[in-house]
């Protein structure tokens, strides 16, 4: 694997991640101001145009290698959203959880490289 | 989770609609991006190329759905939580094509499968706990 595709598969992968911790307060502060709400919007605007970017380099890296191969660092994603939803988000991250989520990650992980 | 919409409403049952259309639009998209792949081309890394694709467009389409779906899930479910189970789709892929397709699934693969199975069991179970109480 290149430098430009591992360069790639990373840049990838945390757009995806920030993506996801921007919905997900996006939605939680929902609850208390509701949608007509200008921080929802931006939020929302910023979430999708790093959904987009994550999708598009996905797309160009399936282009040239197997999904099996690029699978095992979409697997990643879980441990980083779970480990950053604790850190960044404040949520609750009791043991089983942390190690439930480090299980589907290697399960994924040999998933791919079988 | 207090006062959880129940029917269509449902988050689990969004979950569950969240992950089918993720489901299908992975087959879509490397099907529809291996039709169109131009490798040579230096564009092609942004994956642009890639909607010249009919399949590609079925794929955002169904992508568009489960990202709404999520918006919802997200709204009552700790993403913590929501997270590592909506990846139930990473193991859904091989064994659908173990049952549908016919195809073999070797021992480490597998073991994979049986990781990701008790590492989902392990996040839902307090979940479970929490619902019973409610």
């Amino acid at each position: 694997m290149s430098f430009l595709a591992f360069f790639f598969i990373v840049i990838s992968l945390l757009s995806f991640v920030l993506a996801q911790i921007i919905l997900k307060r996006a939605m939680e502060a929902t609850k208390t101001t509701g949608f007509r709400n200008v921080r929802f919007v931006w939020r929302i605007a910023a979430g999708i145009v790093l959904m987009a970017i994550s999708f598009f380099l996905t797309v160009g890296l399936l282009q040239r290698f197997d999904l099996s191969y690029l699978y095992p660092f979409q697997g990643l994603s879980v441990i980083f959203i779970t480990v950053t939803g604790a850190v960044v988000l404040k949520e609750k991250l009791n043991m089983r959880v942390a190690i439930g989520a480090l299980l589907i990650s290697v399960g994924i992980v040999l998933v791919s490289l079988s | 989770m207090q006062n959880r919409p129940s029917g269509f409403g449902n988050p689990w049952l969004q979950l569950a609609l969240s992950v089918a259309c993720v489901l299908v639009s992975e087959f879509f998209l490397k099907r529809g991006a291996t039709d169109v792949a131009d490798t040579d081309s230096a564009w092609s890394w942004t994956g642009v190329n890639g909607l010249a694709s009919p399949l590609v467009w079925w794929a955002i389409l169904l992508i568009i759905a489960s990202f709404v779906s999520w918006l919802y899930v997200l709204r009552h479910i700790p993403i913590t939580i929501a997270f590592p189970l909506s990846r139930v789709v990473d193991i859904l892929v091989p064994l659908g094509c173990w049952i549908f397709l016919g195809e073999s699934i070797s021992t480490l693969r597998w073991c994979g499968i049986a990781l990701v199975v008790v590492g989902l069991a392990l996040v839902a179970k307090p979940i479970a706990q929490i619902e019973e109480r409610l």
